[in-house]
């Protein structure tokens, strides 16, 4: 059993539901990030294990104890919020301490950690300011140091990296996992930016409308996604319509066949997915294939294409300058090619949110 | 800009500084039972507010009742500004309303409501004589505590509405975050509330206090014939004395008292949790 356990757990709001059902077991020291679409439920979910939100179905259990009915301050949790939420009247190191003097640390003690995590947080020259005297990555990390200090059994992140510049969030980003792994901190952190997600955790929660779609490693998530909702959102993903003929045949619904890996799935109607980067261009037509658009991005080139009525999305790296692909302009045809085994089929039809 | 401050400058400060210099200059004069008033330049009538036991004791009652007020309105009115300030939704410009009706009411009406609840034949002792709990009616009127309960039912609105402006001004995340890093609710109370709510206590309690000091109809109806307090006081010297500079004087003790209580009350206020 994980030192962190959501055990369907749901919440609603008169006759909306927030969250459906979220079944989920973070390890000892593990990172596991909730990823989805805005108002599917990740912080909802967040707030319910750090007991801001009581839930109205199921049971959150830390360190094998159940505190579903435990107030937030008798519960073993750091928290960063996305606001940062420092004490503003008092210091940074006031904050920082604060989290110590409630467990009754010794003074002595407290002055030595509260230092300790200041330098971890790379903060110890700026200890005596208000929270308002600093920027918003230095409060970021007063935030952090605030939350890590106590060493708690769950650390929980809302989107800790939304009010920051892109260039700092890279380096917090790096900062965070870096101090994540060295404290060994069961952590759970919330984001709808999935380079983030893909960086930063050991697994991802990818959440729909209430709803976990699937868990697992980033590697999982891209190369076996579960479900379309999945393929689409982590990652560019080509979804086609259409139904599975034979064995590594599928019929779009626009009428081509187009190749596909092997599937237990029974033929009938399905999804094929395609990443982008796995389709190939070739000058010079088969009849099929159509070039529509080109977007060049620098060392990687998006080819927007028509496969006999289907619309695809290739990405090729850049070719070089003496490359015919280099002269191909809208409107040529070109030879669409993939691995076969590259196309995966996933099940058409979603199943409904709601019981 | 400064033409159009002018004249609303020049207004506000003739309706408001010139009646209280005119009354200082009152309160200089000497009082003649025949001449009424004669010019002079004296302080005698501020020597005799302060040596006479009777208006030393008037100065008392109103100091305690002031203070006692005030802080029965800041105990009761935090908490209800609290709740008002994270209240959401339309039921928040619902109990702001019920919060101010009793401004719509004016003093004498209110006290003539406290009349009908406590007097002798008021609602209580009706209930209680009926019931047979009582066999005479308790006196719950005309005495302190039906005052500072006039009062406070008065000012509470003043109170609630300068904290609950404060109040909506902290981030309830900061409290969230309290809680998280293990501070129960009375210490989140303590630690981030109370010393963020600050400006507000102190706005409302000068507030307060001031309105207090100065209370009339509440001491006059509710606390009955014997019961004076300094206002009341300065209007029986203007009306039925007819001693215009003696009553000047004690407007002016009154108004020292006010002023200087507020400042020092509101300074080390500040100090205890100065940053
Ligand atoms: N207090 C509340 N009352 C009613 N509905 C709520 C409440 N809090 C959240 N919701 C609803 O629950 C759903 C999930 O909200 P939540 O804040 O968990 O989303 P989220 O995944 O964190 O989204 P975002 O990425 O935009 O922060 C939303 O539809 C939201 O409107
Ligand atoms: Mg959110």
């Amino acid at each position: 059993m994980g030192s962190l356990v959501l055990d369907a757990l749901g919440k609603r709001y008169g006759a909306s539901t927030a969250v459906e059902r979220v079944d989920l077991d973070v390890g000892q020291g593990e990172m596991v990030a909730l990823l989805g679409p805005s108002g599917c439920g990740k912080t909802t979910t967040l707030r319910m294990v750090a007991g801001f939100v009581p839930p109205s179905a199921g049971r959150v259990l830390i360190g094998g104890k159940d505190v579903t009915r435990t107030p937030p301050h008798a519960r073993d949790t750091g928290m960063v919020f996305q606001s940062y939420a420092l004490f503003p009247h008092m210091t940074v190191a006031e904050n920082v301490a604060f989290g110590l003097e409630m467990r009754r640390v010794s003074r002595a003690e407290r002055e030595t950690r509260v230092r300790e995590a200041l330098r971890l947080v790379r903060l110890d020259a700026l200890e005596d300011r208000l929270p308002r005297q600093l920027s918003g990555g230095q409060q970021q990390r007063v935030a952090l140091a605030r939350a890590l200090v106590v060493n708690p059994a769950v650390f929980l992140l809302d989107e800790p990296l939304s009010n920051l510049d892109a260039k700092l969030r890279g380096e917090v980003r790096m900062e965070i996992r870096a101090l994540q792994q060295r404290l060994g901190l069961t952590t759970l952190i919330v984001t709808h930016d999935q380079e983030e997600a893909l960086t930063m955790a050991d697994r991802l929660v990818v959440m729909e409308r209430g709803r976990v779609r699937q868990v697992g490693t980033a590697e999982d998530l891209y190369e076996r996604p579960a479900d379309p909702f999945v393929a689409g959102f982590v990652g560019r993903c080509n979804l086609i319509e259409g139904r599975l003929e034979a064995q590594g045949q599928f019929r779009a619904s626009s009428g081509a066949l187009l190749p596909c890996a092997a599937s237990p799935a029974p033929p009938g109607s399905c999804i094929l997915a395609l990443r982008p980067e796995n389709v190939s261009i070739t000058a010079g037509t088969d009849g099929a294939g159509r070039l529509k658009m080109i977007t060049y991005l620098g060392p990687q080139t998006e080819y927007h294409l028509d496969l006999a009525g289907t619309p695809l999305l290739a990405i090729r790296q850049t070719p070089s300058a003496d490359d015919p692909l280099r002269r191909l302009s809208p409107g040529d045809a070109v030879t669409i090619s993939w691995d076969a085994s590259a196309a995966r089929l996933l099940p058409a039809a979603q199943p409904e949110t709601g019981v | 800009m400064a033409a159009l401050v002018l004249p609303a400058g020049v207004l506000v400060l003739l309706l408001l500084v010139a009646p209280m210099l005119l009354l200082f200059r009152i309160s200089l004069n000497e009082f003649s039972p025949t001449q009424m008033m004669v010019e002079a330049t004296t302080a005698a009538n501020y020597f005799r507010a302060v040596q006479d036991p009777y208006y030393r004791q008037v100065l008392v009652t109103t100091l305690a009742v002031a203070t006692g007020s005030t802080l029965l309105t800041l105990g009761l009115g935090f908490p209800t500004a609290y709740w008002l300030a994270r209240m959401q939704g339309r039921w928040k410009s619902f109990a702001t309303i019920v919060v101010m009706f009793p401004l719509l009411v004016g003093n004498v009406v209110r006290a003539a409501g406290w009349l009908a609840l406590l007097g002798n034949g008021g609602a209580i002792n009706a209930a209680l004589l009926g019931l047979g709990v009582n066999a005479a009616p308790l006196p719950l009127l005309y005495n302190t505590g039906a005052v500072v309960a006039g009062i406070v039912a008065v000012v509470l609105p003043y109170m609630i509405l300068t904290l609950s402006a404060v109040i909506e001004g902290i981030p309830r995340q900061a409290e969230e975050a309290a809680s998280n890093l293990g501070a129960s609710p009375l210490t989140v109370f303590r630690r981030v509330v109370l010393p963020l709510a600050l400006p507000g206590v102190i706005a409302g309690s000068v507030l307060v206090f001031v309105l207090c000091m100065n209370t009339y109809a509440s001491a006059v109806l509710l606390g009955g014939p014997q019961f004076k307090m300094m206002a009341p006081a300065v209007y029986d010297q203007f009306v039925r004395g007819n001693n215009w500079p003696f009553g000047a004087a004690l407007a002016f003790i009154l108004l020292g008292f006010t002023l200087v209580l507020t400042v020092v009350g509101s300074a080390v206020l500040g100090r205890c949790y100065r940053r």
